[in-house]
């Protein structure tokens, strides 16, 4: 219960306090110079149009949501992979990185479009998009962390005679997970970002509507709060994605790696030890 | 080497201050250049047949006559041209009838002056070997058509659409030349040619035949223009109705003007455009009253529209303060009092 409190007085306040700011500026703001609501509409009349179309807004969310977490999964499982050949073979990793820092660079909106003609519209062109957006932080975390090991380790695998196999799997694996974990913190946002890029160019047909869509139509129809109302949606939806992606690498962390915050102790009694082998 | 190097400059100031002096007389036009009022004119897409008779007034030197010196801005999509008008960053716009309605519908204090198209080249492109002819035919296909345009939502509302995925559009007609099920938005004088010359097979459906018929390619200002500089309003009218009539007669200049700043339109489409553009200008109350006649049924007939598929409230829809005739040229007198 102390626990709580205290994270509740230490880690929650401070954001919600700022926030609670943000949103008394803005609502004095918008009255103070009387800005107009197709510019900016105020809270409170974003808060209303969110409560006229909560049910839309719902289901956008869950569409988009679904989505952004199938391109963030299928990234995870690619971008891993890529990290492992990239970490067994320089040649590869020379040849083909150079065109994973393309997909970092690529203009998505440009390519958008032609996403959607290759993979066609739906859910698929959508998730496309996601997939292109959130594979690139995965991709260099994985392959940094399955290459940047204690050297002092990789000598004392050597020492023991270890197969290239197991120093895979026992030493740059666990080694790879806190920067896959870094990785996948930076990308599930970036895929909340690609499915809503993906449906305003892809859309889901028949199968529904996202996030994406809403925005479209309010910006068309100059319905700013209710715009407003879809992009704070999308936030919501990108925090809560991060805080779940960093809750399940923290449990990760925690549970099988040395890296977690609790065993620094063993982590440097780890290395000691092996420097001591090593000499 | 100094000395020549000071020889050198010594002569080129001289030739500097002769070509002062000799500018000197010819600086008497562009004073009068000066004189003339700055105006920019905000358009809502990238420069095309659809905006011909404003760049026809430009190139023909009509707005110049009417003493406004015109910068018209492309646009290109999602370009807030409402907003930009509302708030003065541009004094004049380019926008369809409904975007008034739904600007008018958010208080943004804007007023539609002059509706050039009186038809809307708003069309569906179906391929002809799928044997549609009319909009109740469209089953079992994927259409591709805007979310954040009004026509999408009523087309949505008044037809079945048995089996239909509405997608949106992605700006080319690359995806109807590769896919037989599939329709798409255009406008009349543009998508349907472009596809035509690569090599498909594309058949018009104007959503106007429905019913759905804003005004297109409107011209716009700020009710605080409107207000304060009523002539220079009735001077950019004017120049831009003539715009039109001349653009009817006579597009070549024009056109090669538009294929300049937009190259992506060749000129054979323009030429095309241009012909395909002057039956949406020229209809039954614009012969009779003049290019760009505006008239209260049919803003309120729009509205009625917009409300009925969920796109505009009640409570907030403003038909009559969203455009004026006012400023329009010769207007017989019996139309004022019909419009009014």
């Amino acid at each position: 219960m102390k626990r709580v409190t205290a994270w509740l007085g230490e880690v929650a306040a401070p954001p919600l306090v700022f926030f609670a700011l943000v949103v008394v500026a803005w609502q004095a703001a918008t009255s103070l110079w009387e800005i107009p609501a197709y510019l900016v509409p105020s809270p409170e009349r974003v808060l209303a149009a969110a409560g006229e179309h909560v049910a839309d807004l719902a289901r956008a969310s869950l569409m988009t949501a679904g989505g952004a977490l199938c391109g963030f999964l299928l990234s995870l499982i690619v971008g891993t992979a890529a990290g492992l050949v990239f970490s067994q073979s320089r040649i590869i990793e020379r040849s083909f990185y150079p065109y994973a820092i393309f997909l970092q660079t690529v203009p998505i909106v440009a390519i958008a479009p032609l996403v959607v003609m290759w993979c066609g519209n739906g859910f698929g062109g959508v998730v496309t998009v996601a997939f292109i957006l959130s594979l690139f932080p995965i991709v260099t975390n994985a392959t940094a962390g399955l290459k940047r090991v204690d050297a002092s380790l990789v000598e004392l695998f050597e020492i023991c005679n270890a197969s290239r196999w197991q120093t895979l799997v026992k030493l740059r694996l666990p080694n790879s997970v806190p920067y896959l974990v870094a990785g996948a913190r930076i990308s599930c946002g970036l895929s909340v970002i690609g499915a809503i890029v993906g449906e305003i160019f892809a859309g889901y047909g028949a199968q529904g509507f996202g996030l994406g869509y809403l925005i479209n139509m309010n910006t068309g129809n100059l319905d700013t709060a209710y715009a407003f109302a879809a992009v704070i949606a999308a936030t919501l939806l990108s925090i809560a994605i991060f805080v779940a992606v960093t809750s399940l690498g923290a449990t990760v962390l925690a549970r099988w790696h040395i890296a977690a915050p609790r065993n620094d102790t063993t982590r440097e009694a780890l290395a000691t030890s092996t420097r001591r082998n090593a000499r | 080497m100094s000395m020549s190097v000071r020889c050198f400059a010594g002569m080129a100031a001289l030739l500097l201050l002769s070509t002062a002096i000799g500018c000197a007389p010819n600086d008497k036009p562009a004073a009068t250049d000066g004189a003339l009022v700055p105006v920019t004119l905000q358009l809502n897409w990238y420069p095309e047949a659809e905006h011909g008779g404003y760049y026809a007034a430009q190139v023909h030197g009509y707005y110049r006559d009417a003493g406004l010196d015109v910068t018209i801005l492309s646009g290109g999509p999602d370009t807030p041209v409402v907003q930009q008008v509302a708030r003065q960053s541009a004094m004049f716009g380019v926008v369809n009838a409904d975007n008034m309605l739904f600007a008018r519908a958010q208080q943004a204090p804007v007023v539609a002056l002059f509706a050039p198209l009186q038809t809307s080249p708003r069309c569906l492109i179906v391929h002809e070997s799928s044997g549609i002819t009319s909009f109740d035919q469209l089953k079992d296909m994927t259409i591709a058509m805007s979310p954040s345009s009004a026509f999408t939502h009523f087309l949505q509302h008044e037809l079945p659409l048995e089996g239909v995925r509405v997608v949106p559009y992605s700006g080319n007609v690359a995806q109807f030349l590769v896919n037989r099920d599939y329709a798409q938005q255009g406008y009349v004088f543009s998508e349907p040619f472009v596809a035509r010359k690569a090599g498909g097979d594309p058949r018009v459906l104007l959503v106007s035949d429905l019913g759905f018929n804003p005004y297109t390619s409107l011209l716009f200002t700020s009710d605080a223009l409107v207000a304060e500089q009523p002539q220079l309003v009735e001077k950019m009218v004017a120049a831009s109705v003539r715009g039109w009539q001349k653009y009817l007669e006579s597009s070549t200049e024009t056109n090669r003007r538009i294929h300049d700043v937009n190259p992506e339109m060749d000129l054979d489409i323009l030429a095309f455009g241009a012909e395909a553009i002057r039956p949406l200008v020229l209809n039954d109350d614009s012969r009779r009253l003049g290019i760009g006649t505006m008239s209260a049924e049919r803003w309120q007939t729009l509205a009625e529209q917009l409300i009925e598929i969920g796109q505009l409230k009640v409570a907030e829809a403003q038909a009559d303060r969203a455009w004026t005739s006012k400023f329009l040229p010769q207007q017989p007198a019996d139309h004022r009092a019909t419009t009014d």
